[in-house]
């Protein structure tokens, strides 16, 4: 039988050992500045345009994959005009984006110079100081407020927006004119809009699709249902209003939508993301959508069954106002761990530019940021969805990106599910979830 | 008891070893032993990384708080019921799979070759092959049945809880059990064929051959394949990720321990509680470790 006996060498070893683990262990303190980064973020001032020469400096860029008119194009026109080099130019898959940003950051990774970013992100980079604030000098004039509310938070700013985005409603008027009613005769009001879905829904579709089946998802379909139903998410000082009327009303009808009328779609509960719910409607496999413009550019492309002539745009038709939508908005940061950020800077100016603008308004069917392509005469000539959109601007399109976005998201879509698969009233799920959320939100406001 | 004292050539060859073995040590050390140990430590800190200045040392604070956090009960219970069917479920299959892979018949070895296939496909095109086998709208699964005429409308499998849950399992078995199965064909051809012709002459059939030649024979390997798969049914993460678009959904009904560790972590950016969730998530991984060492190991003993 072996023995082992504790001897002055294992004592040794064993405590060396010891030590060593909890000296690695504790060389980085989760509280110092080297674990926050606070070291590494250099001046905590806003930042602002210092005429310095740029002349081959690399920036990095990391992208989702909406627009590709950079990468076809407008990365050579930045480069010849300002000398920077766009060393490396990734686009990536919008789901998967949140959480590479996070390691990123978290590691205090400064190889990454720009970062895409959103309401949401916006607010929750941004209060982790992860996202440069901007100096008012740095942020272009004549850019349209809801495009720069994506990305502020908490009266910074803390990048400037690549495109705006405002759902409304596109339908098929192939299948309108099918089922007798006027092709060109948009829905006006909540009613009619479930009259002339039932009238579209046929043994082979449904009349209208949603795309609800992941969290973020299922927040924008009861954000804008809200909204319809003239309610609000907030009261002016964050104070969550999930439970309120409106906020039942807007929810009870989409469950409607789905169980009592039954011309929603059940694949609406899985389908994940736009482009997917883009796909439903360019194939003909639904008549009615709420969604970004960019169903535009797709509903009229190439291949699809749908086209120009076929395809209608309206305001979305609301509940108890005329009308409401969501707002989609995207634009870029400056990570504040870059070491390039006058670089950077000049790219966020140059993708909120004219030229910029003008190429994801002809080329892709986004909204643009600036006011002054906005009003062009061209805009409304290449992308009729404009008029919609500048319809809209006469009623409520918000997003409410906070820093809890996230866990708002999980805990929401869990509570609308149920209600829409009927498992719970849609008055019990949003009380449950106001209950969840409140906590939540004095986490983070204190 | 007095230690032998060492040749020079001996210290020698002691020394040597250490040096041979250092790179590896260290190595471990800065990729297993680092991460575990700063992972300890932080749980035992609120850290938020949206909530940067309300960083601060909270002990055991975060374990406490699991204890009341239905997110995280929830999950567990999710998990739990995961396990139950995949590794019990698992390796029955397995077993049931060896048995049927053992005897000697025309293409046994193509048929063993072929068995691997499920466990060389990476989990991710796993996952997203069943995504698109279960999809409502376009699924394979759908068109099957409504061509046999089982169903009239088409079945939303990844919109409904219970449904996506089962799919989830089925992923996972189809994934893994092909690697439980592979162990124990390797299990049963090492016990002696002439117990089976001893049993035989003793008028044991089939089945009373399996249940007291066979199982016996496989109780090691059976602990064995109960703690993998255990360990890989708790720490599942990919299938879940990619079948329900990144949410643990529908209704965080596919959210196991391990997915609400990472929603914790890089989601809400809570990365001390999420620390808290994965270390308890090893502890539960050793608990169930010594759990099946505990019962398959005593009655090994006390049947031999």
């Amino acid at each position: 039988m072996a023995v082992h006996t504790l001897t002055r060498r294992s004592a040794v070893l064993g405590g060396s050992a010891g030590i060593g683990a909890l000296g690695l262990a504790g060389c980085v303190s989760p509280t110092s500045d080297r674990a926050t980064g606070a070291d590494r973020r250099g001046s905590s001032r806003a930042l602002a345009p210092d005429g310095s020469s740029l002349e081959g400096t690399e920036i990095s860029i990391l992208d989702d994959n909406t627009n590709s008119v950079f990468k076809n194009g407008l990365i050579q026109r930045f480069q010849d005009q300002t000398g920077i080099v766009v060393k490396n130019y990734e686009m990536a898959n919008f789901n998967d984006l949140h959480d590479r940003f996070a390691t990123s950051f978290a590691a205090q990774d400064s190889s990454v110079d720009v970062v895409m970013t959103w309401a949401g992100w916006s607010a929750e980079f941004g209060q982790a100081g992860w996202l440069q604030e901007l100096a008012p000098e740095a942020i272009p004039q004549d850019l349209i407020r809801p495009a720069l509310d994506a990305v502020s938070w908490d009266g910074s700013v803390y990048g400037l927006p690549k495109f705006a985005s405002v759902q409304t409603m596109f339908w098929n008027r192939g299948h309108f004119a099918d089922a007798g009613l006027e092709p060109d005769a948009a829905p006006q009001s909540w009613d009619e809009f479930v009259t002339a879905a039932k009238a579209v829904t046929t043994d082979d579709r449904y009349g209208f699709c949603c795309d609800m089946g992941n969290p973020a998802g299922a927040y924008q379909n009861f954000l804008r249902a809200l909204l319809l139903a003239g309610g609000e998410l907030y009261d002016k000082d964050w104070t969550p209003k999930l439970d309120s009327e409106a906020a039942v009303e807007g929810l009870t009808k989409m469950v409607e939508l789905l169980q009592v009328h039954k011309v929603m779609d059940p694949s609406s509960l899985q389908i994940t993301n736009a482009s997917d719910l883009i796909d439903v409607f360019a194939k003909g496999n639904t008549s009615i959508v709420f969604n970004w413009p960019f169903q535009w550019a797709s509903a009229v492309a190439k291949g699809a069954e749908t086209t120009a002539q076929t395809t209608g745009n309206a305001l979305i038709p609301g509940i108890s106002v005329r009308s409401a939508s969501i707002d989609g908005s995207e634009g870029y940061a400056i990570s504040t761990f870059s070491s390039n950020k006058q670089a950077a800077l000049r790219w966020l100016q140059f993708a909120a530019g004219a030229e910029a603008q003008t190429r994801i308004v002809d080329d892709e069917g986004w909204f643009p940021v600036s006011k002054t392509v906005l009003d062009a005469p061209e805009t409304t000539k290449t992308l009729p969805v404009v008029t919609s959109y500048k319809e809209s601007t006469d009623y409520v399109t918000k997003r409410y990106g906070t820093p809890w976005s996230n866990e708002l998201d999980q805990l929401l879509s869990a509570h609308v599910f149920a209600a829409m698969s009927q498992k719970e009233k849609p008055s019990d799920a949003l009380k449950a979830a106001q209950r969840e959320l409140l906590p939540v939100v004095e986490k983070y406001l204190g | 008891m007095a230690h032998a004292r060492l040749t020079a050539a001996e210290r020698g060859d002691r020394r040597f070893a250490v040096l041979a073995s250092a790179p590896a040590v260290l190595t471990i050390a800065a990729l297993f032993i680092y991460p575990l140990l700063y992972a300890v430590l932080l749980s035992l800190y609120q850290l938020n990384d949206k909530m940067p200045k309300a960083t601060k040392y909270v002990g055991l604070g975060n374990y406490a708080q699991l204890l009341s956090d239905p997110d995280f009960t929830d999950a567990l219970v999710r998990t739990l019921v995961f396990c139950l069917f995949t590794v019990l479920g698992g390796v029955a299959i397995a077993v049931g799979i060896a048995v049927l892979l053992q005897p000697a018949f025309r293409g046994r070895n193509l048929a063993r070759v072929l068995l691997l296939v499920p466990w060389a496909v990476p989990p991710v095109v796993n996952g997203i092959m069943w995504k698109l086998v279960f999809d409502g709208s376009y699924g394979v699964a759908n068109a099957v049945l409504r061509e046999l005429g089982i169903i009239d409308h088409p079945i939303q499998w990844l919109a409904d809880p219970t449904l996506t849950m089962g799919v989830l399992i089925m992923s996972e078995i189809w994934k893994l059990t092909p690697f439980l199965a592979l162990m124990t064909i390797a299990s049963m051809q090492a016990i002696p064929s002439n117990i089976y012709r001893a049993a035989e002459i003793d008028g044991a059939g089939p089945w009373s051959r399996f249940w007291r030649v066979t199982l016996p024979n496989l109780r090691g390997t059976i602990m064995f394949l109960l703690i993998v798969q255990s360990m890989w049914s708790i720490k599942v993460f990919d299938t879940i990720y990619v079948l329900t678009g990144g949410s643990g959904g529908p209704a965080k009904a596919t959210t196991t321990l391990n997915f609400q560790a990472y929603l914790t972590t890089f989601s809400y950016l809570d990365r001390g509680y999420g620390a808290a969730q994965s270390i308890s998530i090893m502890v539960i991984v050793i608990v169930v470790t010594l759990l099946w060492v505990l019962i398959l190991g005593r009655k090994g003993k006390a049947a031999s």
